[in-house]
């Protein structure tokens, strides 16, 4: 029934030194649809793919503002995003009531990270089953952060997150150069090229289901919809030079061979 | 596996029949799996450094720390699953607020150490805890003793006071090579190039992910304060070592 | 049907019996102060005892200047003659204070706390004076509504190290805060308020501000009784902070006014 014994609860290590309901908590961000963030000089750009549940329902929203200078997107359980986009609201909106100034992204992402250690170490609870990827700009400049439920945290260049997100990474690191000379319209073009190999086959980046979000110097964090947006896709479409879809239907990896937690052990 | 523990390997409340706590011994594992820490007690002070594995070219250099601050003039590397040695330095950070606190005066890295090691040492005891995968070398100056002081705290909560240690993957080879190397004898400032060295030598490049020195020294240097050691003296390090392994090999082909 | 302890309610009883018989009833009065010691008042501090007189501050042409004497009062007795009430904090803020000694201190371990929490994180990210301002508003505001105030009067100097901008601020022990580009604390904002007001300019140069700051100190020493002629005088600039050791101020006592106290007499009795 179990692949193992030592995979069913948190606080048990396997002999070879692995967690593997970490790992599996891992596994939730990889179903969840990918997102994506990439850094500037001076700004940084979320983008990330929506899902609707059918044709009658609305799309699910994946990114969130945390404050004037921060916001979050997400892939995995939303429920357990909308728990520490409120944790992280709370410790900006106090931040800004005590100092009267925006709270640091990094030592907010080292918070959110120690809360999601605390979980894969106790018994009581379950580890948040969430990947986030952070985009601030705050006294130190711009910053791109992704949190994973293992607790991990790391400050990236570009990074992306979610399902069929291998293909976005590929061409983030073909171009990420290219990146702090950027424009902010460049860096969002970037990311929407990215994004659309995360889409399965058939179907194409649109208003609907896409949604790109902007923080910079002199830049409050802001979606990029509408029309703004559809201007974007239409020029990217003229450009090409976007990353290769993944072929439909086919997962990243195996289903039944989890990845090894390498990324706890660097 | 024949070193499982046929059911007697699933809590570290569980002794096995021949006085084993396998949860602590898998906990270790993960630690042993991580890049190598080294930690050693030169002439003039402490040197600490830790091999960082990046994980990917997107990373922003330096992220992702594994050498901290504590007090003034003691600081910690960690090595193990990261999120876990946070845990663990949060804890040394608030034992070293604490005592301050109430005494006055900063923690010597002898009680911090101690501290340090109950609190690793309590997730051995519980069933619904697990044991830390993370080792803690914590260097520092005792302002009472007058010296330079290294200690490290394992997943089960033991610690020692060493001259010289390693932990990590590297860690039987970096051991050997700094016994082999008297670096106990030189000063931070020399041992540093060969820290970098033994780092480059036991690291494969073939099979092994690439990697980002970070170290940091309590010494004479510094005014015995724990400081991180600037990014380009690691650079000019790791250059010296990267020819001087060039140069061995070289004298190996002839 | 709940299970009832009878030794627990007979027990309950005879000890309600026994605060009746001594007089300590809960009283159901809302005028009367209660004499229960359930709610009765508490009274936290009401005033400072161990204190330090006034503090002043300005900007000038390089950065911003404090000045602040040494001397802790008991009372109206002249107690601790040595303290230094003007502080650094971090690389590039100073504070300094007066009113209750020892809530000073506490305070500073507050923020040498945060100053330590800064150097660990070691991320590029330091804490602006503007900042620890604001943080000593919420603190102080806080303990006021919870009735425990930090009896202090505060004034926080410095220069934003992100910005290179000048700050000056002060925080009083109800939260109150504002900025100003000259600042004085207890007797010095009547007394050294209004020459600073006259003879304060943006473009002072170090020298002529440090000269203006030991008028008023003298000033004080001359007028208030909790004063004293030992000064510290601390800088903040672009180039850090600094707090000089403490010096005394000449004074001049052949006046008039003070070689023959009465001299004013026939007029109001002042000097």
């Amino acid at each position: 029934m179990f692949r193992n014994q030592y995979d069913t609860d948190v606080t048990v290590w396997s002999p070879q030194g692995r967690l593997h309901q970490v790992e599996y908590a891992m596994e939730a961000v990889k179903q969840g649809s990918a997102c994506l963030g990439l850094t500037s000089k001076t700004h940084a750009v979320l983008c990330a793919l929506k899902r609707s549940p059918n044709e009658l329902g609305s799309y699910q929203e994946k990114i969130m503002k945390i404050d004037d200078h921060m916001g979050i997107s997400i892939a995995g359980l939303t429920a357990d995003a909308r728990m520490l986009a409120k944790y992280m609201r709370t410790e900006a909106l106090n931040h800004k009531y005590v100092y009267g100034t925006q709270l640091q992204a990094n030592r907010l992402a080292t918070d959110l990270a120690d809360m999601h250690q605390r979980c894969t170490q106790s018994y009581v609870r379950r580890p948040y089953g969430v990947g986030m990827l952070i985009a601030a700009h705050d006294a130190t400049g711009p910053h791109l952060m992704e949190t994973s439920p293992s607790g991990n945290y790391f400050e990236y260049v570009a990074m992306a997150i979610g399902a069929r997100s291998q293909s976005a990474k590929t061409y983030l690191e073909k171009h990420y150069q290219d990146f702090p000379a950027a424009s902010v319209d460049d860096l969002i073009k970037h990311g929407l090229k990215a994004l659309s190999g995360c889409i399965t086959g058939d179907k194409e980046l649109d208003v609907a289901s896409v949604s790109v979000a902007i923080v910079g110097a002199g830049q409050a964090f802001e979606e990029v919809q509408g029309a703004r947006l559809q201007a974007f896709l239409d020029a990217i479409e003229v450009e090409g030079d976007a990353a290769a879809p993944a072929p439909a239907g086919e997962p990243e990896a195996p289903a039944d061979v989890p990845a090894p937690m390498d990324e706890g052990i660097a | 596996m024949s070193s499982t523990g046929a059911g007697y390997d699933l809590s570290a409340t569980t002794f096995s029949p021949d006085g084993k706590i396998f949860q602590v011994e898998y906990a270790t594992k993960a630690v042993e799996n991580s890049g190598t820490a080294i930690g050693i007690k030169c002439k003039d002070g402490i040197l600490l450094a830790v091999e960082k594995l990046l994980l990917s070219k997107l990373l922003v250099p330096g992220t992702n720390k594994r050498v901290h601050h504590v007090t003034p003039r003691i600081g910690v590397a960690v090595t193990g699953l990261t999120a876990d040695t946070r845990q663990i330095v949060n804890r040394a950070r608030d034992e070293a607020a604490n005592y301050k606190e109430s005494y006055g005066d900063y923690i010597s890295p002898k009680l911090l150490t101690e501290r340090v090691s109950n609190y690793v040492h309590y997730f051995t005891m519980h069933g619904s805890l697990r044991p830390f995968g993370a080792s803690t070398l914590i260097a520092g100056y005792d302002d009472e003793t007058k010296e330079a002081q290294l200690h490290m705290v394992e997943p089960s909560g033991v610690s020692y006071r060493y001259f010289g240690c390693a932990v990590g993957k590297g860690r039987q080879g970096a051991k050997t090579e700094i016994e082999k190397l008297k670096v106990m004898e030189m000063t931070c400032r020399v041992a540093m190039k060969h820290v970098a060295k033994i780092l480059h030598v036991l690291h494969d490049e073939a099979k092994d992910k690439p990697f980002e020195i970070e170290m940091s020294w309590v010494c004479e240097e510094s005014g015995f304060k724990h400081a991180m050691i600037d990014t380009q003296l690691i650079k000019d390090a790791e250059k010296w070592a990267k020819e001087s392994i060039e140069a061995d090999e070289m004298d190996d082909d002839e | 049907m709940p299970k009832r302890h009878w030794p627990l309610y007979l027990s309950l009883a005879l000890f309600l019996r026994l605060l009746l018989m001594i007089g300590l009833a809960p009283s159901r009065s809302h005028g009367a102060p209660s004499q229960t010691l359930m709610d009765a008042p508490r009274q936290r501090t009401q005033s400072p005892i161990v204190t330090g007189t006034s503090v002043i501050g300005l900007k000038y042409k390089d950065g911003v200047m404090l000045a602040a004497d040494t001397l802790a009062s008991y009372g109206s007795l002249a107690r601790y003659k040595s303290v230094e009430r003007i502080r650094p904090v971090g690389e590039s803020t100073l504070l300094g204070a007066s009113g209750e000694y020892s809530d000073f201190q506490a305070i500073m371990e507050m923020l040498e706390d945060q100053t330590q929490e800064d150097r660990n994180m070691d991320d590029g990210f330091k804490r602006a004076p503007a900042e620890v301002h604001s943080y000593l508003r919420a603190v102080m505001y806080n303990r006021r509504n919870k009735m425990n105030p930090l009896w202090n009067y505060l004034l926080i100097a410095g220069v934003n190290p992100r910005t290179g901008g000048f700050f000056l601020g002060s925080v009083d022990h109800i939260g109150t805060a504002y900025e100003d580009d000259i600042l004085a604390t207890g007797f010095g904002a009547h007394l050294a308020l209004p020459i600073l007001r006259r003879r304060w300019r943006a473009d002072m140069e170090e020298g002529e501000a440090r000269a203006l700051l030991e008028d008023c100190m003298r000033v004080l020493f001359y007028r208030d009784c909790r004063a004293l002629n030992r000064i510290q005088i601390a800088k903040a600039t672009r180039e850090g902070v600094l707090v000089s050791d403490p010096y005394t101020i000449e004074t001049s006592w052949s006046l008039a006014a003070f070689a023959q106290p009465k001299a004013g007499a026939d007029t109001d009795g002042s000097w």
